[in-house]
């Protein structure tokens, strides 16, 4: 047997995720005692209609979130039991709401800082409707082996270590939400374990106390001694006390009772809850409470380091009177399924990997490129380019090729809004598209006929560098094998009329007096193909290729510069029609060429 | 619990019509010097001058001054802004008009778990305490007010008679209506005291105390709360009270100046034994603190910063019940990064750490705890085995 909260208890939740995770927690418990869920709705307006997950087991169950108790009991008419996770300005709100439905009979706050009038209001208000208003600041009520409310009893290992999955012989009534857990575990180490044990919550005025549950575990035959843990303040102690020395009690009282530091402390302090503060005149001190306990004839040890002996010490009466017997442990628990996480951690099981990365990883407190974090590379002086060659090509570039990178980006950015890239954003751009969507549209246009021809033209002139081909050997085997040359030939720019990016470009490396084999070659075919006519020069696409090649950029990352670059563009593009407020354009007519046939009669369908 | 300065405290009971002297709180006297050419009573009433911070025996000290006209006041004020008194520094200074009366009557609100009650008492000041039981009560329980007959009634067994009888019970009336409305725990007015020039009450001296929690509903609370026990919070309390304030779970730092065993402990329950085992043994506290509720990493950081900041420490108590929910090698983290914090600025020589805990990843944040070892810390770290306030019989033990 068990008080307040047993294998019948139905909850119904109100709150969001502090909610939730409590159900999770509940839920654990109900798989170690083999019993299906306790929770069966929420009661969360913004997520009404809704359900929330809850792991049971290896599985998912879930759970309906509804607008109101009302219609929470309306769907699951044997709800009885009510948590409130709510804040602590509509705190008051929820709790009335559920002590006023006719289905709910227990109702527990785990909300903090809630008013002291609102919280005696609601206690008041469960009396008057014969109901349990417990809380707030209740860290629940667990019945070993029936049921839990709330998150007391802590993690999974600690509701076996402290045995909760059967019934033991003692009551526990806490104000402290971790020192529950604490006596939980006390009476499972020096005895058989507990029958329910509820944290009544630290404040002022709890709805519930001492008293009420004392009379409830008098009435359970199952519980043979209730352990108490006071605090200063207040005189719920003393009105324990006084219940238990009224008449011949069948329970045996033990009890502690925090606060003696305060004899020797400055005047007024506040301490720990909002229920421990000092009472006038030794009135609801430690002294006077723990004085109160023993006269009445409970069992108070001096310190809470004698609690355990002295819990240990009322079991082996126990025992010797036949009262109670030695508890039979089952055979085997359940255990709680471990996540992959966990597994991996415990090296229990082997996941293969489904992708593989050997750039970047962010599981630290930054990401790191390539195994160097990027503060380090910024307070070192590193840029963009850098981080490019570390992300693209996994290698820490000199400061001069790096300058190679920037200046690429800089002369390719952007190059006027009639291109098909610029022209491709515009437009959607003015028909009200999105960035990143007016970008891709841009992006899109990157291709073999604009800006796409990096990688091509850095793979031809490789090929041609590395197979000592000459230049007519070259424009031979491209004729043959492929067509054009890559990376030579402009729509506009011509001999008169010469690409400066390219220029300043070529006079830039060239200026480094490094080792240019790519960049040299093109230049000897541009020679060639632009007496051929006028126009096939080497545009800035085979110039970029040229000298990525030479300095030891990997051919397919080469489309990469264009396409990063103009990036940059195109945001650009975006960003001023957007400041325009441009309106939806459309081709005109006088600059379509209608050569579509003339309108005809349709013949009829055959 | 809140306590409330008296100029706010006067200003709550104005609103709800009890009558109080004419104040005003000035911080410098150059104010109370603009304030004299506007307000005619600060030249005509015989004035009080008193030093408006949450400080004790003020009387003691010179920080209350009567009998003064308007010069004096200016004089007093002057010498009081300034002034230091253990750790606090006078900021304020409450100049209010004297009123001349005979009588001095008692009356109080007090929160109790039915309700409230109100106490009345037809003496009042010094007379009161030394005569408790001549306080009478009216018990109500939560939701009800009381009515006029019972108010009369209260009054007539305090021993008003006659148009006394109605006053006093009128008043008490407006106090239940303060305190009710206000979110209010205690409130008391002593003395009451009835007006020569107009024979009616007036409140001379208060002490509010509000329900902190229920400032959420009361935006007229524009004044701060003022720490209990006769001194201004320090920086390093105020600086956990900041980031106590923006957390999930929470923080609490109070000093105590003198003593040598830190304490760090989790929880509001345990660490109020933790304290009581330091104190059983002998030790001398240095500070109460807890974190609680499974607050972030860092904000039990800037805690355990302060906590090794403690003058002249020689343990810290690093405690902890079972928990339920926080977890322990998160909180731990934080704790750890303040302990390597504190090292490197040279803090923690010769100071050993004790720690005991239990609750959701208990193995990893202890085992954490005690790879510092190998940091150069001295450190002991214990689990759920060893009873809860062990390590403090163990630290106080060890020479």
């Amino acid at each position: 047997m068990s008080i307040l909260a047993n294998k019948d208890t139905r909850v119904v939740i109100q709150g969001g995720q502090a909610g939730v995770n409590a159900a999770r927690r509940m839920a654990e418990f109900c798989y170690l005692i083999k019993r299906p869920l306790n929770v069966e709705a929420f009661v969360y307006p913004p997520d009404a209609g809704k359900s929330n997950e809850i792991p049971y087991g290896s599985g998912l169950i879930a759970i309906p979130v509804y607008k109101s108790i009302a219609e929470a009991t309306k769907h699951h008419p044997t709800l009885n039991t009510s948590l409130v996770y709510i804040g602590a300005d509509r705190a008051m709100k929820g709790g009335m709401e559920a002590l006023d439905d006719s289905h709910i009979k227990v109702v527990s706050m785990i909300t903090e800082g809630v008013p002291e009038k609102d919280a005696k209001i609601l206690g008041a208000h469960a009396r008057k409707l014969g109901k349990v208003f417990n809380g707030p600041s209740s860290i629940g009520i667990i019945s070993a082996g029936a049921c839990r409310l709330g998150v007391i009893g802590g993690a999974f290992d600690n509701l076996v270590l402290s045995k909760l999955y059967r019934e033991g012989s003692f009551g526990v009534i806490t104000k402290s939400g971790g020192l529950s857990n604490e006596i939980i575990w006390i009476c499972s180490q020096f005895a058989d374990g507990i029958t329910t044990a509820i944290g009544i919550g630290g404040d002022a005025y709890p709805g519930t106390d001492y008293v009420s549950y004392l009379e409830m575990f008098e009435n359970d035959p199952q519980t043979k001694a209730v352990v108490i843990v006071g605090e200063m303040g207040g005189d719920l102690e003393e009105r324990a006390a006084e219940w238990y020395g009224a008449k011949k009690r069948r329970v045996k009282l033990i009890a502690v009772v925090s606060g003696f530091c305060q004899e020797s402390l400055p005047k007024g302090m506040k301490f720990g809850h909002a229920g421990a503060k000092e009472g006038m005149k030794g009135e609801g001190s430690a002294r006077s409470k723990s004085d109160a306990l023993k006269k009445a004839g409970a069992l108070v040890p001096p310190t809470f380091g004698a609690l355990g002996p002295a819990i240990k010490e009322t079991y082996q009466d126990l025992l010797k009177s036949g009262q109670v017997k030695e508890p039979v442990e089952p055979a085997t628990l359940p255990r709680l399924p471990k996540t992959v996480e966990e597994a991996m951690k415990a090296d229990e099981v082997m996941v293969s990997p489904l992708i593989r990365t050997t750039i970047s990883d962010d599981r630290g407190d930054e990401p790191c490129y390539d195994g160097y974090p990027a503060s380090e590379l910024i307070n070192k002086g590193y840029e963009i380019p850098h981080v490019i060659g570390l992300l693209w090509d996994k290698r820490l570039i000199s400061k001069q090729e790096a300058e190679i990178i920037k200046r690429i980006m800089m002369l390719s950015a952007d190059h006027g809004p009639c291109v098909s890239g610029a022209y491709a954003t515009i437009l959607a751009a003015c028909a009200g598209i999105g960035l990143s969507q007016s970008v891709a549209a841009g992006m899109i246009m990157i291709g073999p006929r604009f800006g796409g021809a990096v990688t091509d033209a850095g793979r031809f002139f490789k090929h041609a560098v590395d197979n000592k081909m000459s230049v007519d050997e070259f424009l031979v085997y491209m004729k043959k094998n492929h067509g054009p040359v890559p990376g030579i030939g402009h729509r506009v720019k011509s001999l008169r009329n010469p690409d400066k990016r390219v220029k300043e470009l070529v006079g830039y490396v060239k200026s480094l007096h490094i080792k240019t084999p790519c960049l040299d070659f093109a230049l000897e075919v541009e020679k060639i193909t632009s007496v051929k006519k006028d126009n096939l020069i080497l545009n800035v696409d085979g110039t970029m290729a040229a000298v990525l090649v030479d300095i030891g950029f990997p051919v397919d990352s080469l489309n990469g510069f264009f396409i990063l670059s103009r990036t940059i563009g195109l945001i650009g593009h975006w960003v001023d029609q957007k400041r325009q407020d441009s309106r939806l354009i459309r081709l005109f007519d006088y600059l379509v060429n209608y050569a579509a046939p003339k309108r005809r009669e349709v013949p009829p369908l055959k | 619990m809140a306590k409330v300065l008296e100029g706010p405290g006067m200003g709550l009971m104005k609103k709800w019509g009890i009558n109080v002297p004419n104040y005003v709180v000035v911080t410098s006297v150059d104010e109370l010097s603009r304030l004299g050419q506007a307000n005619e009573w600060l030249k005509k009433s015989k004035l009080v001058a008193k030093a408006h911070e949450a400080l004790g025996s003020r009387f003691k000290l010179g920080l209350v001054k009567i009998d003064l006209d308007f010069k004096a006041a200016e004089a007093a004020t002057k010498e009081m802004i300034g002034r230091q008194v253990g750790s606090i520094t006078v900021t304020q200074v409450i100049v209010s008009e004297m009123i001349p009366h005979k009588e001095e009557y008692y009356c109080a609100v007090k929160s109790t778990r039915e309700g409230s009650e109100i106490l009345v008492a037809n003496c009042g000041g010094i007379e009161v305490e030394s005569n408790w039981e001549r306080v009478k009560r009216l018990c109500l329980e939560i939701g009800q007010s009381p009515s006029p007959e019972s108010l009369e009634k209260l009054s007539k067994e305090a021993g008003f008679s006659g148009t006394l009888l109605k006053k006093m019970a009128e008043f008490a009336g407006k106090m239940f209506a303060c305190f009710d409305s206000e979110d209010a725990q205690y409130l008391e007015v002593n003395p009451v005291v009835l007006r020569a020039a107009d024979e009616e009450l007036v409140a001379l001296d208060a002490v509010t105390l509000l329900d902190g929690d229920a400032k959420f509903r009361h935006p007229d609370w524009n004044f701060a709360f003022a720490a209990e026990f006769g001194r201004a919070y320090s920086k390093q309390e105020l600086e956990v009270m900041a980031v106590d304030s923006k957390i999930k779970g929470s923080v609490k730092f109070i000093e105590i100046p003198g003593g040598d065993t830190a304490m760090l402990p989790a929880g509001g329950g345990a660490s109020v034994y933790y304290s009581d085992a330091v104190v059983a043994r002998g030790g001398k506290l240095a500070n109460y603190a807890e974190y609680s509720g499974d607050p972030p990493d860092w904000a039990v950081e800037v805690l355990t910063e302060k906590v090794c900041s403690l003058p002249g420490i020689r343990n810290i108590i690093v405690g902890g019940a079972i928990a339920n929910f926080t977890d322990v090698k998160k909180t731990f983290g934080g704790i750890i990064n303040g302990f390597r914090k504190a090292k490197s600025e040279g803090k923690l020589k010769s100071v050993k750490i004790w720690v005991r805990r239990g609750g959701p990843r208990e193995k990893e944040g202890l085992d954490a705890m005690r790879a510092l070892k190998e940091e150069g810390f001295d450190i002991n770290v214990f689990d759920r085995n060893t009873p809860l306030t062990d390590i403090v019989d163990k630290a106080l033990q060890a020479k």
